[in-house]
Parts: C-alpha cells; structure tokens; sequence
C-alpha cells in the first residue's frame, strides 16, 4: 500500500517544503536578502483560506481583510473547482499542516499500535466533528466584523510556519502544541475538530462529481477500509461514500490503498449496479 | 469516469499551473498590497483615500504617495530620525519599536489617525490606539481636524521618551527640521535656545527658575510642581515658535 501511495507522500513533502520556503523566505526578503527563485510573498498571501474570510469584506467594501490579497482568493477559486471534480483532495494531499499531523501520526502509532485513533467512540466523535463548523461561524463572523485574520492568532498553521518571527499569538502556540499532543492520540485532530478550512471543502464530498463508491455486491466486509480511514468515517456501511469529513487521500480504495477486492472501493462517478446513486 | 490517485494528484498539480499562469497572465497574481488605499465609496469624502485602509506593509513614501503628507512630517510625529531613512520604513515595526507604552499602543492603527487628523478625514479610532506626543505638535501645526478632535487626540498621546528611536534632548538643534518638544528630561538652557525667554518662563513656573543646567521636571520636582502644568504650556510656546 504505501509503495501505491508513494505519489501523495511525494506530494505532500513538497507542498509542506513550498510553504516552508515561502515562509522563511519572506522574512529573508524583508531583510534585503531573498533566496532566488523563491516567492517572497507571506504565508498569508498563499493561503486560500484568506479568499474564504475576505469574501464578505470584497463584497461589502470591496477590499480584502488586511494582510490578504488576490492570490489567496485565486488559490480559493482553484481549490474549490478542485474540490467540486475530486472532492478536498486538498486536505488529503497538499495542505502542509495536515502533512505535518500524519507525521506526528506516525508516532502515535508506534505508541499505541492498533489503539491508535479509536480512542473516542465514533457515535460520540461523528457529533463532535460539527465542531469545526462552529470554529469556521466564528471565523467568517470576526473577519467580518474585524476586517482582520482574526484566525491567525489561533492557528497552529501559522505558528508552526511563523514561530521564529515573534509574530505568532501565545494562543496559536498554545493551539500548536494542543494539536501536537492529541495528534499522538488522534490522526488528524486538527482536520477533525477544528479547522474551519476543512469544514468548507467538507461540504464539497456532498456535491463532488467523483465520489466514492462501494461496490457491495463484491465487498468482502473486511472493514480494512475503515481501518486505513484517518478519518474515521465507516466506509464499509457506505454505498456512496458521501461524509464530510473524507479528504480523498485514497488510502481506502481498490487500486491505491487497503481494499484487498479489485474494483470495489473506488472514485468514480458510474455508480455500482444496484447500488445507491 | 474512474481517477485513480495517481491521476487525482497529477489532475490537481495541472489545475494548479493552470489557475496560476492564468491569474498572472491577467494580472491577478498579486501577493501583496497595491498600496493604493480603498477610497471613500460615499458620502462628503467620496473618492477619497481612506486611511482606514493603511496596512503595516506601506511605508512612509506610500503613505505620501496616497495622502500627500510630507515624509518629514510623519517621521518627526513618529520619532524618526533623517538618518533612518524614514520613507522607506514601513508601518508595521512602529508596534515592535514603540508597543505598549503607558497602556496605549502605537502601531499601524495610529498612523491612520494620524494621517485621518493630518488630512481631516473621518476615522474610527481602534480603542487602546495612541500617537506619539511629537504627532500631536505637528498636528497642532499642519493638521486639518477640529480643535475638538485635537483635543480628544492629545488625551490618547503618551511620550516616546522611553523608546529609542527618538533622539535624545541634548542631540537636537534648534532648526526649522528638529522638533521641539518639552520632556522629562529637556533643560532650561534647551527651552532658552529654543527662543523661549525667562519672563516666560518664570511667569508660567510662578517663581525664579532653576539653573540653565538643571531638567525642568527636576526643578518642579523639587519645588512641589506638578510637572504637566509647566510641561503644557511651554509646549504651546514651542508650538508657536
């Protein structure tokens, strides 16, 4: 299976080494000295989040929340046509601190082997991922109302690709280190409970146009499907797999990730015979 | 239609290039400021640049492109000095510099006050937003707001003697390009050579004044003196010199 998934670990590390570089690199540039080649633009300025909390401001005023600028509404505008055919694949393979907890990920593993992100009982965990809805309310509200990133005094993004610059809020530190911590316990806690961005390209699994599919009548209900899910969702006991939660990472399916059965657990937009559409 | 991740990864990495090679042929990439503040989209200043709109990424020389507020102007309300190169400084390191003082913050939000009071423009100040001491004797001097605003500004200025950006009492000159302003630790002989007289002096202070050596918060200090009654108007006097 990982050799299968070489092609998304290859693509998370250079994502996570692109915002790294533009991270350390605008600091360089605002000290004269630039590393060649690199964007000097801030963190802020190549984060499609900041199109999502600016959309009220650009509509009300016509300007952008501070420190936000066009490129994170063309960033937005790319993500969502990407997420509209795939679903948040952005989530799954290219955001830096969603690659940054399935690193931590790995060691919680090697703690608490197959405990590992079970320790919450999913008919109590499928409420408390609503939570992350409430986190983005609040963030569209205060953006609003502030015309600040309000978020980023909370971010543990931010604080993990800003800590060297005194920029970054107690508070993100102390969400940073929250996140590292339960992520030796929870795959993904972050993308589960909190992160506001998730929670738009969630609502995307509803209206994507490849969904996931299972194909029951070949389904061998082994639940390895269930089990490769950082997120948790029961996709044994799906049809087609529409929860909000799913980051396309493709470590279920039938070609890429753990279904052991050839054409059973798959992105398609054909639905199954017999199955739901 | 069946993707499998490979083809997934690769479908986004292409509408990636594509989205942004697009966006820069058109001219939307941008990754910072325009510098161009919103304008006033109604009313009596319609039109208009908005300081409500100044971020922390302008520097003094943007601010002068889009207000026409003389560089020198803002550096000396700032503190800053010529050496400094004050219009290539950007707003954002004011809070670093200056922060918290007194409970009141300077940082980007007291340049847009600045320049609102400057220009005569309406703006909401943030509460907890200072100036500078020095900004309110250039307002005084150059500024287009009503003396009530002036009023309310000067209750929101703390001084900038304890930060370092601000040249020292005994470093300044008496020319028409250094501030004039009354601190803790200005000396007679300074308010002398500023043109201010002794019968001034002494008619404000009520009694002889002290030595041309001596700090005029000392000498109140020592005679029982509050030193913001003397520090008030001998600031005025400055300020119609």
């Amino acid at each position: 299976m990982a050799k299968k998934m070489k092609v998304r670990r290859i693509i998370q590390i250079v994502f996570f080494t692109v915002a790294a570089l533009i991270a350390i690199n605008h600091g360089l540039a605002e000290a004269g000295k630039p590393i060649p080649f690199i964007a000097e633009a801030s963190l802020h300025a190549v984060c499609p989040f900041g199109g999502v909390v600016s959309i009220y401001n650009l509509i009300a005023t016509g300007t952008f929340v501070k420190k936000i600028h066009e490129s994170s509404v063309v960033l937005m505008l790319i993500v969502f046509v990407s997420a509209l055919l795939l679903g948040p694949i952005f989530c799954g393979w290219i955001c830096p601190f969603g690659t940054f907890q399935e690193w931590i990920s790995k060691l919680g593993r090697k703690i608490f082997k197959k405990k590992y992100n079970t320790f919450i009982p999913y008919r109590f965990d499928k409420y408390l991922r609503f939570l992350r809805y409430g986190v983005l309310v609040w963030v569209l509200i205060m953006t609003a109302w502030s015309g600040k990133i309000i978020f980023a005094d909370y971010d543990p993004y931010y604080a993990l690709f800003q800590f060297w610059t005194g920029e970054v809020a107690i508070t993100a530190f102390v969400a940073l280190f929250a996140v590292v911590l339960l992520s030796l316990f929870v795959e993904r806690p972050f993308c589960k409970y909190a992160c506001p961005y998730g929670a738009v390209l969630g609502l995307f699994n509803f209206i994507r146009i490849i969904p996931l599919r299972r194909n029951v009548s070949t389904c061998i209900s082994c639940s390895k499907c269930d089990k490769a899910c950082s997120m948790n969702i029961p996709v044994s006991t799906s049809g087609k797999v529409m929860n909000h939660q799913c980051i396309s990472c493709y470590e279920c399916t039938s070609e890429d990730g753990a279904c052991p059965v050839p054409d059973t657990l798959t992105f398609t937009t054909k639905p199954y015979e017999g199955a739901q559409k | 239609m069946r993707i499998q991740a490979k083809t997934a990864g690769i479908s986004f990495i292409v509408l990636m290039i594509l989205g942004l090679v697009l966006s820069m042929i058109t001219g939307y990439w941008l990754t910072e400021s325009s510098k161009e503040p919103a304008k006033y989209t109604d009313g009596e200043y319609a039109g208009a640049s908005n300081p409500a709109d100044i971020r922390g990424s302008y520097s003094l020389d943007d601010i002068h492109t889009a207000f026409d507020i003389p560089v020198e102007s803002m550096a000396a309300a700032f503190g800053l000095r010529e050496e400094d190169n004050p219009g290539s400084i950007q707003v954002k390191i004011f809070e670093e510099v200056f922060g918290i003082i007194d409970g009141m913050e300077i940082g980007t939000d007291s340049m847009r006050y600045f320049v609102a009071l400057y220009k005569g423009l309406p703006f909401v100040v943030e509460e907890g937003t200072a100036l500078p001491g020095p900004a309110i004797s250039i307002l005084r001097k150059e500024g287009a707001m009503t003396e009530e605003e002036l009023s309310i500004a000067s209750e929101n200025s703390v001084s900038l003697e304890s930060t370092h950006v601000i040249e020292t009492a005994s470093e300044v000159e008496h020319d028409d390009t250094v501030l004039m302003e009354i601190k803790g630790k200005t000396m007679f002989s300074e308010l002398y050579d500023w043109g201010i007289t002794l019968e001034e002096l002494e008619s404000i202070l009520g009694m002889a004044a002290g030595a041309r050596s001596m700090s005029v918060r000392d000498f109140c200090m020592d005679n029982g003196i509050e030193f913001s009654t003397v520090k008030e108007p001998v600031q005025v006097l400055l300020d119609n010199m």
